[in-house]
């Protein structure tokens, strides 16, 4: 039997992958986020139990104002968006493009820490604070843990803009890029379960 | 840029190293011309986020009714996120990281599952 032969249109592997040790770190990262979705699990499950435990503080019903919520959702999804286009653009090979949308992301996100700052520093300005209740320390270290890994992200999207600006997409830079998405992506997830059983869930009375 | 050091398609990187018995592991890549797929994913993560926020400010059904339902479209919601945007089935020759999170998310759902459901009864006690 002949060897198969070679497909004009076979698919190429993308980039990030062409590289056996570059595409085992993004399995790697597959298993770094598989562990940080145990740790948002447990702070759910702690949140589960005590939501309704206020002490003598604040109901979530009374505490949450949907107004900032919703922008702050609307932020990371769109965050969410752009750097899937940029990871379509750096498959098409697109520096500066890509570079583009991950700048973008980077605002979106601070946009997004932002409002979750402003919110928190006004609960605090009516004494809700992590002291008050469990209800608002299952409160503050669940949507506060969500809130360091968009505000790490940052710091890691401009360090990954400074490498691109200086190698440009290699299969090192595009593991690198992927991998950041991966993370990036993955806190939208969690930021809508925050939403949907934090937020609304606070609101269902 | 680096487009002639990337030799290796997709099928050959399959062929080279897997266990063909394991069918849902096999990689799948889309590529376009147009970024529809990503367009669809944003659309519908808006279309489920102020479904869930309309639904629950409009009370409309029973509280549990509402929470389960509000619940399915977050999950619905994560499932568009990894598909669309994750490209949960790419990877080199397999795409391991689907066990590992199909193991995490019946982990993760059972724990929160379980404590939602045990604090359905707390009503009862107190």
């Amino acid at each position: 039997m002949s060897l198969p032969s070679v497909d004009e249109h076979a698919q190429k592997l993308p980039l990030e992958f062409a590289d056996e040790h570059e595409s085992l770190k993004i399995t790697g990262f597959w298993m770094f986020l598989v562990t940080d979705v145990l740790i948002f699990a447990s702070l759910f499950s702690t949140y589960a139990v005590f939501h309704n435990s206020v002490a003598a503080g604040p109901t979530a019903d009374q505490l949450f104002k949907m107004g900032p919520v919703l922008l702050e959702t609307l932020l990371l999804l769109t965050s969410s968006f752009t750097i899937g286009l940029g990871i379509y653009a750096m498959r098409k090979g697109q520096v500066r493009a890509l570079m583009a949308w991950t700048f973008l992301t980077i605002l979106l996100g601070a946009g997004f820490v932002t409002t979750e700052i402003h919110d928190f520093v006004s609960f605090a300005a009516l004494h809700a604070t992590w002291h008050t209740s469990a209800f608002l320390s299952a409160f503050d270290i669940l949507v506060g843990t969500h809130g360091a890994h968009v505000t790490f992200g940052i710091f890691w999207a401009v360090t990954l803009l400074f490498q691109l600006k200086k190698h440009g997409i290699t299969e090192r830079t595009a593991r690198k890029i992927y991998t950041f998405s991966l993370y990036w992506h993955f806190l939208d997830i969690v930021w809508v379960f925050i939403f949907t059983f934090v937020y609304l869930n606070g609101k269902l009375g | 840029m680096s487009e002639s050091e990337q030799s290796i398609t997709v099928d050959e990187a399959y062929e080279q190293d897997n266990d063909k018995s394991i069918k849902f592991l096999r990689p799948r890549f889309h590529a376009e011309a147009f970024p529809t797929v990503q367009i669809f994913g944003y659309v519908g993560s808006l279309v489920l986020t102020f479904a869930a926020y309309f639904l629950v400010m409009n009370h409309v059904l029973p509280v549990l009714a509402l929470l389960i339902i509000i619940l399915t479209l977050a999950a619905l919601q994560a499932a568009l996120q990894l598909g669309v945007f994750m490209h949960v089935q790419e990877g080199r020759g397999m795409a391991w990281q689907i066990i590992p999170l199909y193991l995490v998310f019946l982990i993760a759902f059972g724990m929160v599952g379980m404590s939602i459901w045990i604090m359905l009864f707390k009503s009862g006690v107190s």
